[in-house]
């Protein structure tokens, strides 16, 4: 029995897993019992998995860092995973760094600036349209995801960008950036 | 015959099947980034058309003109989107004795753009929806003509299509910001910006007639589409017959596009889109000038190959076809699968590294993907049109279902969810659905989403456990089972070698 921590999108998992057979795992997630059984073992390999009401097949491909790409029922998602348990180490505290707003605005696809909507200095509010990003003809408003100034816009008019490049910068503000004070 | 294809993806593998049947040789344009691509290999030539935006490549008129006469083409099909209801290039390509696949340039000009085919449709009697007189200049224009019709308004873009370049507004803040956006969004994918302003129907019904006109004045219906299923104008799903049309409506349906479109002397396939507010009453919304994404559901409907009978119109200038030969035979659904984030519908370029689409009995696919294909970041995102047909509405709803559990796709996201949520959802399998429905049915996604979300955990828990797998507790489970079956079967007498 190992048991990891899986972090997906904003949310963390602890799950125990048994090795039942060559193939076959026993794994446990907020009480609920899965049985899976991995059906190849090539690059991008295919499992079962069972629990009581639903079966779904889903495609990993394992990277050699602690991530792994998983595909099922035509949805994509990106794991970490943490040993902790059976003789791994445990984890560190919770960082509570995570749970601050980050004012870096990345690209969340490759595509095209169109426009870049403020200057830099600028003061914006959470929600304010900051740039457009164009991707397969849709135009993207990319917002604010938090009050500040524009520390630094790192991109022009028509530049191409890849995914996750750092397009601009909001700063400022210390303390809860996401909850302007009462009046 | 000889045909150029000005178009990419599944609509030019459309093209072509229907072009290798009928014999007709085929030239495949491509970009850079479509040099890998599945039309090009099934084409019979190749011409590169060079760099990798629209503007560059399937928008660029001169280049596709050129690659037609220098490949020896007499035909040029456009598909949809791209250029395939511009005027211009219809035009170049008649002054230039190539054969066009759509309407003639002068059936296109009376339907012009969609404020003229308002015009022709209104003087036609057919009923339209209240709106800005021409064009709006300017955002104060457009909140102008906004407060006088009432909010909420439509923000449309002239020469926009496929649910491109339209924008809802329900104030005064939203209409200048919207007026900004689909401009931008208009000038990038359509080359212009005319922006018009339409009253919006509340929770209307988004049903359609698909025709074929001859250059005689023959107008014949093949029927209606259902296409109420919709994210922010973009149809998602259609379906063919739609449970709202009875037979009395659909008499007045394929009236009214039989005025409209002789009124217009339009030819080729085209598709009136109506409005159907609560009351049953209807308005006319606009003409599709071409062939469209969602034919194939017609096509399983009625037996017809829809890309055979353009290139019979635009030959024989007739059409064999009479309306008492069709008949709807039924029920199919269409789901589009994009490649998207089913999460907010961000669109998702990136290579399909593994690649399994369903099949068996009343199921269609029509999509480019192959394992290994990088979808480009430049063009639209729908990537396979996913089809299934049965007697009736339901067993086409539990061929779909299936179909989409079987559909297998690994590098990118896709719609797939949101379509495995609907075939599932009781509004939609009662047919209680407008164009607002799909609003209501996103909350269900998230938690749908966040379940597995649960799976994906568990399997990638057991992926890593696989990789530092425990040693094998029996050496015996190595023996392959076919050998010590094959032997059980021998010894037992069997024979066999």
């Amino acid at each position: 029995m190992r048991t990891y921590r899986i972090q997906l999108n904003e949310r963390a998992y602890t799950v125990a897993v048994e090795q039942t057979g060559k193939h076959d795992f026993k794994v446990t997630l907020d009480g609920e019992t899965f049985n899976v059984e991995s059906l190849s073992d090539h690059k991008i390999s295919t499992c079962l998995i069972q629990s009581d009401n639903d079966s779904i097949r889903a495609q990993i491909s394992v990277q050699p860092t602690d991530k792994v790409d998983i595909w099922l029922a035509g949805a994509a998602f990106q794991a970490a995973v943490r040993v902790i348990g059976a003789g791994g180490y445990a984890l560190a505290p919770h960082e509570k760094g995570e749970d601050r707003v980050d004012g870096s605005i990345r690209a969340p696809m490759p595509g095209r600036i169109t426009s870049i909507l403020v200057k830099g200095g600028e003061t914006v509010e959470t929600g304010t349209p900051l740039l457009i990003l164009e991707a397969m003809k849709m135009q993207n408003e990319l917002t604010s995801p938090t009050s500040g100034q524009v520390k630094s816009i790192l991109v022009r008019e028509g530049d191409a960008v890849k995914k996750d490049s750092l397009l601009l910068v909001v700063g400022g503000n210390a303390g809860n950036p996401t909850k302007p004070l009462a009046p | 015959m000889k045909l150029l294809v000005a178009n990419r993806g599944e609509i030019a593998l459309r093209i072509i099947r229907t072009c290798r049947k009928l014999g007709v040789r085929t030239v495949q344009t491509y970009s850079d980034p479509d040099r890998d691509s599945l039309p090009r290999r099934y084409a019979d030539e190749r011409y590169a058309l060079g760099g990798a935006t629209p503007t560059e490549s399937y928008l660029n008129i001169e280049k596709l003109v050129h690659a037609a006469l220098v490949t020896g083409c007499d035909a040029v099909h456009p598909g949809y989107g791209f250029l395939s209801e511009e005027s211009s290039f219809v035009k170049a390509c008649e002054e230039n004795g190539l054969n066009f696949i759509g309407p003639t340039s002068e059936a296109l000009e009376k339907l012009g753009n969609k404020l003229s085919a308002r015009e022709t449709m209104r003087q036609a009697g057919v009923p339209v929806i209240p709106g800005s007189d021409g064009t709006v200049n300017d955002e104060d224009e457009a909140v102008r003509v906004a407060e006088t019709i009432g909010y909420p308004v439509i923000l449309k873009a002239v020469y926009g299509g496929g649910g491109r370049g339209m924008r809802i507004a329900k104030d005064s803040e939203e209409t200048r910001r919207f007026f900004r956006v689909t401009k931008l969004e208009s000038l990038s994918a359509f080359g212009r910006g005319d922006i018009y302003v339409e009253k919006r129907l509340s929770s209307p019904r988004h049903v359609e007639i698909q025709a074929l006109c001859d250059r005689r004045g023959k107008v014949v219906s093949l029927g209606e589409r259902e296409c109420s299923i919709q994210r922010r104008h973009q149809k998602l799903l259609e379906e063919a017959p739609s449970v709202a049309v009875n037979d009395d409506l659909r008499h007045q349906l394929n009236e009214a596009t039989k005025k409209g479109l002789s009124a217009a002397g339009y030819t080729n396939a085209g598709t009136v889109e109506f409005l159907l507010d609560k009351s049953g009453e209807f308005y006319f919304l606009e003409v599709n000038k071409r062939l469209q994404v969602e034919h194939l559901v017609t096509e399983m409907t009625t037996n017809l190959d829809l890309v055979e009978e353009q290139l019979k119109i635009a030959t024989t200038s007739s059409l064999e076809l009479s309306q008492n030969e069709i008949h709807i035979n039924g029920w199919a659904i269409n789901c589009r699968i994009n490649a998207e984030d089913p999460r907010n519908f961000a669109p998702s370029p990136g290579t399909v590294i593994h690649y399994h689409p369903p099949t068996g009995p009343g199921v269609r696919v029509d999509s480019a993907l192959f394992s290994g294909y990088a979808i480009p970041e430049y063009y639209d995102s729908m990537v396979a049109k996913l089809a299934t047909r049965g007697r009736d509405r339901g067993e086409a709803i539990q061929r779909m279902r299936i179909a989409l559990d079987e559909f297998e796709i690994a590098g990118v996201p896709t719609t797939i969810p949101l379509h495995r949520l609907l075939m599932h959802d009781e509004g939609f399998i009662q047919g209680n659905f407008d164009t607002t429905y799909l609003n209501s049915v996103l909350p269900h996604l998230k938690s749908n989403l966040l379940r597995l979300e649960k799976f994906a955990a568990v399997a990638a828990a057991t992926s890593k456990l696989g990789k530092t797998a425990l040693p094998p507790t029996h050496e015996r489970d190595e023996v392959s089972k076919w050998r010590t079956s094959a032997r059980a079967h021998h010894m037992l007498g069997h024979g066999g070698g």
